[in-house]
Parts: C-alpha cells; sequence; structure tokens
C-alpha cells in the first residue's frame, strides 16, 4: 500500500500510524506530487492529530528525542524522498530503539544524519546571512534557502529581536514568520513570544527610506574596508558564502 | 567629519586585528535587544575571505605610541579619526537590529594615555549596555598599560576581552613595539584569569554575582614581522594556554605597512601558508591533544611548509601506525591524519554496535586520501602502497612534480 499525506508533518506521522496498525506501507508520498501507477494500491490518507501525536510520543519515548528530531529536519528538507527515508530509519528504530543512532554507516540511517546535517547546517547559516531593512512600520527580511528552515529560525529572532515587529518571508515558498513584536513585560523569556507562521505570495513594496538607504551604505562601506587586498582570495569567500545566498545580501549588491 | 568618512578611516585602521568570533557564552534576551549564542554566528565574509561576526572598529585611531609594525603608528602620516560614544553605539545597534552583526569588537589607538582610552571605552560600553539596553556580543581590546580598576569595570560590560601580545618573545617586542613589554602585557592578562576565576567561582554560590567577561580572553600575536621560529611561537602559545586559561591565540601573517629598516620589505607578500600551518598546530593544542614539544623541537625549528603539521609528526613517528581503528582509543585515532574529533568521535560511537570497516570510513567523515596509509581496519591495511614514511611522504606533497626516470 502507498500511503498519500497532505505534506504536513502530522500527516506524515499519520501514515507511520497506518503502517504500523493497518497495512504495512510500500511507500509514503505527498498527494500533491503524486503519480499513480496500475500495480500499487494508494491511499490518500487523511492526517489524524491523534494518532499523529501518538506516534509522536512513541518515537520519543521508543527510540529517543534526538530521533524525533532528526525525523523533524528530513521532513523539513527538501529531497524528494524524504518520506520514505524517514519509513525506513522508523522501522529500525522502533526494532532496535535509541542504539539506531549509533549505526551511523547503515543504509537506512546513514540518509537521515546526512540530511539533518544539510539543514542544520543552513539553519545556522542564514542566522547570520539574513538581512532585515527597516520599512518604516517593521522590520522585513527574504530569503529563498534551499530546505525549508522558516520555523528553525523563528525563535532565534523572536528572542533577538523581542523588541520589534518583523517579518522573515520565505520567497521560494511563498511562506513567512510574522512577529508581532508587542513586548509583554510580564513574561520573563522572549522565547515564549507569539510568533505564527503564514502563507505570504504578496510582495513586499521593494522602496527603501532615506534612512534606510544610510544605514545600508555604511555597511557595504564596512564591508569593503575590511577586507585586506594582499590577502584577497574570492574562493574562499565564495566557500562561505555560496552564490545563491548573496542577491538578498545587502553587501553583495553594489 | 561625516560618520561615512569616519567609518572609512576607522575600519581601515581595525582590520588588521584578528579576532572575530562570537563564541563562548549563551545568553536569552532579558528584556533589551539582542542575545548571545554559545557557537558563534558569522554573518558574512569579505573578499579576502575572512568571516565578519563582529562590527570591527577603533574608537579612535590617534596613537602616541609608535609600534613599527602599525599603519596607526604616531610617525605615520594619515588621516586621524575618532567617533563620539554615541555615534558609535547609534552604529552597533542599527547594524545590530538589521542582523548585519552579531555584535561589536572595539579597539582602540592609545590616545593621550592608556587610561584615558581605557575610560573613553568603557563610556561607550555604558551607552550600550545600560541606556540601549544592548545583549548581543561586545569583545574589548585592553589597551596595555590601563589601570586595572579600568580594565575591571569594562569586563564586566562586555563579553570578551583581549590582550594582545603582538610578539612571541621579548625581544622582539621591545625591537618593534619600544613603548611595551611583555611583563606589563602578562600582568593584564594575569589579572582578567584571577577575576574570570572568581567570578565563576562566586556565581556558582550567589546567582547574582555579575558575570565577568564570560566569554574568556584571546590574545594576538603577528607572524614573519619578527625573526622567531615556530618554536618560539608555538611555545609562548602553549604557555598561554596553560598560564593564563586562554580561549584563542590568534596569527596574523604580518600585511607590511611601513617602510622601516627593522621590517620585511613594503613589498613582501604576507607569510599566509606559514600562518595556515600555524592555525593547524594550534588545532592540534586545542583539539588533538599535542604537546608543543610533539610539533615543534630544537630539529624541527620551523613548520614544514609542503605538510600540515600532523602528517609531518605522523611521518616522524612510524612507530606508532598502523593503528587498528577498531581497538584504538579516541586520542590515539586523533593522532590519524585524516581524522578529526569528529570522524573519530563517530569511529568511536559506531564501533560499540558493528565493527568498522574499510569502505565505512568515507561514511564516517574520514579523509580517506591522507588515513589510508595510517589505518588498519577489522586487520586489513587499506593503503594502496606498503608503510614507508618515505614513500608516503612522496604521494602526500602537493603536486609533486613527477621526474622523468633518466636514461643515462
Amino acid at each position: 500500500m502507498e500511503y498519500l499525506y497532505d505534506g504536513s508533518f502530522d500527516g506524515l506521522l499519520t501514515c507511520i500510524h497506518h503502517h504500523y496498525y493497518r497495512e504495512a506501507a510500500d511507500g509514503i508520498y505527498q498527494l500533491q506530487y503524486y503519480h499513480p501507477t496500475l500495480m500499487v494500491n494508494s491511499m490518500a490518507v487523511m492526517t489524524d492529530l491523534l494518532l499523529a501525536k501518538r506516534v509522536y510520543r512513541a518515537i520519543e519515548k521508543k527510540i529517543s528525542p534526538e530521533a524525533l528530531e532528526n525525523i523533524y529536519h528530513v521532513y523539513l528538507s527538501s529531497s524528494s524522498d524524504k518520506e520514505n527515508l524517514i519509513l525506513n530509519y522508523l522501522r529500525l528504530g522502533f526494532k532496535i530503539g535509541s542504539q539506531v543512532d549509533l549505526h551511523l554507516t547503515h543504509p537506512h540511517v546513514y540518509p537521515i544524519h546526512k540530511l539533518d546535517r544539510k539543514v542544520s547546517l543552513e539553519v545556522h547559516r542564514l542566522l547570520g546571512l539574513l538581512r532585515f531593512k527597516d520599512t518604516g512600520r517593521f522590520l522585513y527580511a527574504v530569503m529563498s534557502p534551499d530546505h525549508h528552515i522558516l520555523v528553525l529560525i523563528a525563535d532565534h529572532f523572536a528572542d533577538r529581536l523581542a523588541g520589534e515587529r518583523w517579518i522573515i518571508h520565505d520567497q521560494k515558498r511563498k511562506l513567512a514568520i510574522v512577529y508581532d513584536g508587542q513586548y509583554d513585560n510580564n513574561q520573563k523569556s522572549a522565547l515564549q513570544h507569539k510568533w505564527y507562521l503564514t502563507d505570504f505570495a504578496g510582495q513586499v513594496d521593494d522602496s527603501i527610506t532615506r534612512e534606510e538607504e544610510h544605514w545600508q551604505q555604511l555597511w557595504q562601506l564596512y564591508f569593503e574596508q575590511i577586507s585586506i587586498q594582499s590577502r584577497y582570495n574570492p574562493r574562499l569567500q565564495s566557500q562561505f558564502v555560496p552564490r545563491r545566498y548573496r542577491r538578498h545580501l545587502v553587501e553583495f549588491q553594489s | 567629519m561625516d560618520i561615512l568618512n569616519k567609518l572609512k578611516i576607522l575600519t581601515g585602521a581595525a582590520k588588521y586585528d584578528v579576532s572575530c568570533s562570537s563564541s563562548g557564552v549563551s545568553r536569552n534576551n532579558q528584556g533589551g535587544t539582542g542575545n548571545t549564542k554559545s557557537f558563534g554566528i558569522c554573518h558574512t565574509w569579505s573578499a579576502d575571505g575572512r568571516c565578519i561576526s563582529l562590527l570591527k572598529l577603533l574608537l579612535s585611531n590617534d596613537c602616541i605610541y609608535d609600534c613599527r609594525y602599525c599603519v596607526n603608528r604616531r610617525s605615520n602620516d594619515i588621516p586621524r579619526a575618532s567617533f563620539s560614544a554615541r555615534e558609535l553605539a547609534d552604529l552597533t545597534m542599527q547594524f545590530y537590529r538589521r542582523n548585519y552583526i552579531e555584535g561589536l569588537f572595539l579597539s582602540a589607538a592609545v590616545e593621550k594615555s592608556p587610561d584615558y582610552t581605557m575610560e573613553k571605552i568603557v563610556r561607550v560600553l555604558r551607552l550600550l549596555r545600560e541606556e540601549y539596553e544592548f545583549q548581543g556580543y561586545i569583545h574589548v581590546k585592553v589597551i596595555p598599560g590601563a589601570d586595572p580598576s579600568l580594565i575591571y569595570q569594562a569586563g564586566l560590560l562586555c563579553d570578551r576581552m583581549s590582550v594582545n601580545i603582538e610578539q612571541p618573545t621579548e625581544k622582539s617586542l621591545r625591537m618593534l613595539a619600544p613603548q611595551k613589554s611583555l611583563p606589563v602585557l602578562y600582568s593584564s592578562m594575569q589579572q582578567l584569569r584571577d577575576k574570570i576565576r572568581e567570578h565563576k567561582a562566586d556565581r556558582r554560590r550567589f546567582r547574582h554575582t555579575p558575570s565577568f567577561v564570560p566569554a574568556g580572553q584571546s590574545t594576538q600575536m603577528i607572524i614573519g614581522a619578527s625573526p622567531d621560529s615556530d618554536l618560539a611561537i608555538l611555545h609562548t602559545t602553549q604557555a598561554l594556554y596553560q598560564n593564563f586559561g586562554l580561549k584563542r591565540v590568534y596569527f596574523s601573517a604580518y600585511v607590511p605597512v611601513n617602510q622601516d629598516s627593522y621590517l620585511p620589505a613594503i613589498t613582501t607578500a604576507p607569510p599566509l601558508l606559514r600562518e595556515h600551518r600555524l592555525y593547524q598546530s594550534d588545532w592540534l593544542l586545542r583539539f588533538y591533544h599535542f604537546k608543543a614539544e610533539e610539533i615543534v623541537d630544537e630539529k624541527h625549528a620551523q613548520l614544514e611548509t609542503e605538510l600540515d603539521p600532523k602528517t609531518a609528526w605522523a611521518l616522524r613517528h612510524p612507530e606508532f601506525f598502523p593503528l587498528e581503528v577498531n581497538r584504538a582509543s579516541y586520542e590515539e585515532l586523533l593522532r590519524v591524519p585524516g581524522i578529526g574529533p569528529k570522524s573519530a568521535g563517530r569511529i568511536v560511537r559506531q564501533r560499540r554496535v558493528a565493527a568498522v570497516s574499510t569502505e565505512q570510513m568515507k561514511k564516517l567523515g574520514v579523509v580517506f586520501k591522507r588515513a589510508q596509509y595510517f589505518v588498519t581496519c577489522k586487520g586489513v591495511y587499506p593503503g594502496d602502497r606498503p608503510f614507508d614514511p618515505a614513500a608516503i611522504r612522496r604521494v602526500m606533497l602537493p603536486e609533486s612534480p613527477i621526474k622523468q626516470m633518466s636514461l643515462f
């Protein structure tokens, strides 16, 4: 049986549940991208939050919290085969428990760790390679990351820029995190502040204020001045700031 | 002078300082702007491939000292500028909220006197931390010879401090920076070390003890401005880690900026490869359990430029190899060229459930090209030639020109 889910994490976990309690899965695919074939039965799975929660807990308890984090990161990756990688990994995990992550070179474990590293690397990169501009009403940042990392960077900025209002826009996926900046003194940690994920197909007005232009100009000047000519090394620079990230970086626009 | 010109002058004057790390302390936002992450965050990389994490600036480049290697030396005829505390604080805040930077790296030329300068630095820190409620990362340079009480005040407001020792030996320092001396620099380092320890111990008992330089102290040495050997540099480095508990010792390949009979000619290229080898050795000291004596000794006072220091060590110690990866300890694995702390950790983890075979080494992150000559996996030696240091050295050398055999 091939299970088709709606693209949500809970949907994916519901499929995992069906694999154990209904019929073994031959594969899990996202409904949207599925091409039916004559030979295999398929079934569209209704996302069931209760079942998803049960699977979530089971992974945490019977395998490990790390395993749960691993599959969440893989789910957020842009790998086309991620659902089946997750299925294989979990099947092994439910068999041998927390030791699953010690089998680093196992064909069902290795790809999971590799994708997890890729996603984590991009999260780390974007914590630095993200630029806000002050529109006068809120801070606005735009990015086009390889993986769906919006939800993984939101907490960081919600804490760091707790007193601001901001939007981080994922142009590729037409999604955004909106943080309303209502600073509440009763709450101790900014991490508890609310941000939410929303569809964001629209365009934000690209014009910038005089003041914004001033700061951008100073930043560009700084960026240029801090480099030492006799150590010029654009290849090294490219390793750290791959070209695809540059179009959203103020300092690379001239 | 407008802010654009000031920024231009005072960035240009600060760029030879190497340290840019924003790591070593985790702090959540307590109701202002900013936080810090223990792993540090780089925000961009300039055209020379160096990371930009902190806004690195001099408060002023107006210096009373005349250090020979420095662009800002008194006898140089260059434009001078100073930031006001507010200008600098505004710049930091505006860059920070746009996520350009992780924080501020504040240094200064010695203006009027060390105390005068250090006081000015403390004023900037006060403004940022108290009025602007800035909670991002701040790295402050200790002005050599400043009053300990001023250094202490600054330490309560910043995350990391550094005292630049500039040269590995007193002799070189005397020659190139006649107004500085190692004992004075060491006494500042000692003060920082003692206060850091004291505050750490107190914080364990009393929750409200303020933190003092929570990300620790670092220093920097200029490489290639004096004739000191790598032996002297690495021994000084090791002593600094041991005696003062430094987090980092930075090396900076000397970029000739001044014409001076005591210095390499102005046309000399910065010794970048040497700097790279020194950093590799520094990594061996900090993460690979090596001692400076193992990396360089009287017979090998300079690091080899063609081989990395670990491979050089391994080829001098054939009795240690080949090593069976399934039995060697973590520390032993770290000695294998091509295996680092990460891959060694992975080997040790996988070993708990399954023996590691040759084919799996690459998947575990081992640089097999180098490691193959120094290990066995389940008793099998995977190298493409027998374990012979001279032969291995030949294949490890960078693009060694293949000599045609002469017929006669």
